[in-house]
């Protein structure tokens, strides 16, 4: 069954993306993660304009997150303050982001832009996961018991001013680093259409020593607002998100998420780790491959950007 | 079985004729079109002289949530033909239909160390969205060159104008060139400058009719044919007609939602957005509790 996509300006199968979005849904409930590194490439390599492709999967994230973050909300697992800091860096790093992709697909760039910003974090962090993974599974079957990361060595990030005290994170660290870290992300959001939870998880975990319990809730506090926006400013800037597209995806995505969880239980944390990374590199080869191979065809056309 | 069928023919373009004769008023705008086209031949109005008049089956086409690209049809008559039968090849006749004139940038990659990479662009001020073309035998065969020219037949005539940025910048012709096969080929790929040699049929001694696809695909916009009546190379007559394409119902009302109140609209895809996690989330909850 067809349907006219009013932004993209074509005809697509509701099917192929009901299902597009279920089987993200599915791997990203399976291994808890936003899903928009794995969407955005297969939109694009879907025929769906990549602008179009990175504002429409914003507003997905918002309704793959929302539901997630209100639960973690309940749960007294969201740090508002932390997470205001981090929404206050995200929203201006996301405006730039948003003003980034306008210059690029005016240069004729934001294409290669967008395969070399995805090609380098996909296999940094692909590599990184598998790294990780592989060894915790050596470990584990060698009998060495997995220990945790002891936390609380000052670093350099506590020499910065601006402090403040952050009661449910148990933290008294600047404010400055939480904004940067919201920046980037945001920035990241704005330019590559994922929710950067890959990183500012990470971020949080090994820069700011935000507790474990806390920083799940408040990553996705933080991309729920930030993608909200995002997806306003790829609307007002590029008109570029695509209601139906998105409306497809999010259906299809949160059936896709149920499922995904269910299986995801029966899995490992290091198995889950290993597979995802496992996937991970396989869309950063893809991805990569584009770029370096002669393509058979030289010439592209693309019609003015935000010609208005 | 050949007789039969051309006896139906016959018949259909007698029904044609007869539909182009009584319905009056749709047919207007066409026959004001011709005679725009060819003033001075109205003034020699002289028995004997061919013209041709043009229509189409549906003058406006409109874009719902159900498009998935159409047919119309382009039909004609020749006035006082002097042609025997539908058989006898007197007269070409070729249907140009064009989309919309838009600005278009066209890019060439070259390996950069090692990464394939957009190095030169040229643009373009303005080229047809949609272009299709079909004709009585192929276009190189029924006219010369510098006749082709003159009228924009065929896809090595298709109206591209560079802008004028970029011949200031100093393009080679060798290059523009290359361009201009360049957008012809990745247009043919997404099917969008489509070519018939033998689309259009003539059923009698003066009615002809082409076939035109329009994919689903075609930008919307103003679509315009044109159609040359041909004899030994020259261009007896020329006419023009249009179909509107147009967004319509939910489509047009999402396209003007987005592009006349971006704001707005943002804001509602982000609340979507929301109801769509909240009512997912709860659904879920509910679903699972069981």
């Amino acid at each position: 069954m067809n349907f006219y996509l009013p932004i993209a300006e074509m005809s697509v199968n509701i099917f192929v993306f009901l299902g597009m979005g279920a089987a993200v849904g599915f791997l990203s409930g399976m291994f808890g993660v936003g899903g928009g590194f794995l969407m955005t490439p297969l939109l694009i390599f879907s025929g769906i304009p990549s602008a179009v492709a990175v504002g429409t999967e914003a507003a997905q994230i918002v309704a793959s997150s929302v539901s997630g973050a209100i639960a973690q909300y309940r749960r007294k697992n969201v740090d508002i303050k932390l997470g205001v800091l981090l929404l206050a860096g995200g929203i201006v790093g996301s405006y730039l982001g948003v003003e980034v992709v306008k210059i690029l697909r005016r240069m004729g760039q934001f294409d290669l832009v967008l395969s070399l910003a995805y090609v380098s974090f996909l296999g940094g962090i692909g590599t990184l996961m598998l790294i990780e993974s592989l060894n915790t599974i050596r470990k584990s079957r060698s009998g060495v018991a997995v220990s945790s990361r002891k936390p609380g060595q000052h670093s350099w990030i506590h020499g910065l001013p601006f402090k403040m005290r952050f009661h449910r994170s148990k933290l008294y660290i600047s404010a400055i680093p939480p904004i940067v870290i919201g920046a980037f992300v945001g920035f990241l959001g704005g330019v590559m259409g994922v929710g950067g939870g890959f990183i500012m998880i990470p971020a949080m975990i090994y820069l700011l020593r935000v507790p474990t319990n806390v920083v799940v809730g408040t990553s996705l506090f933080q991309i729920t607002f930030v993608t909200a926006v995002t997806t306003v400013l790829h609307a007002t800037q590029n008109y570029t998100v695509d209601i139906v597209l998105a409306l497809l995806l999010m259906i299809g995505g949160v059936i896709g998420a149920q499922f995904g969880t269910v299986a995801g239980e029966k899995l490992k944390g290091e198995q889950l780790r290993f597979l995802l990374a496992a996937l991970v590199l396989l869309v950063c080869l893809r991805l990569g491959w584009d770029l370096v191979v002669r393509p058979n065809e030289l010439y592209s056309l693309s019609s003015l950007a935000g010609g208005h | 079985m050949r007789q039969l069928h051309n006896a139906m023919r016959a018949a259909l373009a007698a029904a044609a004729v007869m539909f182009a004769a009584t319905s009056g008023a749709p047919a207007q705008p066409a026959r004001g079109a011709a005679a725009e086209a060819a003033p001075k031949e109205d003034a020699v109005a002289v028995a004997g002289k061919e013209r041709i008049e043009v229509d189409v089956s549906s003058r406006s086409v409109a874009v719902t949530s159900s498009f998935n690209g159409t047919e119309i049809i382009v039909f004609g008559t020749v006035e006082n033909s002097q042609q025997a039968s539908a058989e006898s090849g007197f007269y070409d006749v070729v249907v140009i239909v064009e989309g919309t004139l838009s600005p278009i940038v066209a890019r060439k990659k070259s390996n950069v160390g090692g990464l394939w990479v957009n190095t030169s662009s040229i643009r373009f001020a303005s080229l047809p969205t949609y272009y299709a073309i079909a004709s009585t035998r192929p276009v190189d065969e029924l006219a010369e060159p510098d006749v082709r020219d003159a009228h924009a037949i065929g896809f090595s005539h298709v109206p591209m104008n560079i802008a004028s940025k970029a011949l200031a910048s100093g393009i080679s012709a060798e290059e523009a060139q290359n361009f201009r096969d360049a957008i012809v080929r990745l247009k043919r790929k997404e099917g969008l400058y489509v070519s018939s040699d033998y689309g259009v049929a003539f059923i009698g001694r003066s009615l002809f009719r082409a076939t035109i696809e329009l994919p689903a695909n075609v930008p919307v916009g103003p679509v315009k044919a044109r159609v040359y009546l041909i004899r030994n190379g020259a261009v007896l007559s020329e006419a023009t007609t249009s179909v509107s394409l147009s967004r319509q119902g939910f489509e047009l009302l999402m396209y003007n939602f987005a592009h006349r109140q971006p704001l707005l609209y943002g804001l509602f895809c982000v609340s979507l957005a929301v109801g769509a996690g909240l009512l997912a989330s709860t659904l879920f909850r509910k679903a699972g509790a069981h």
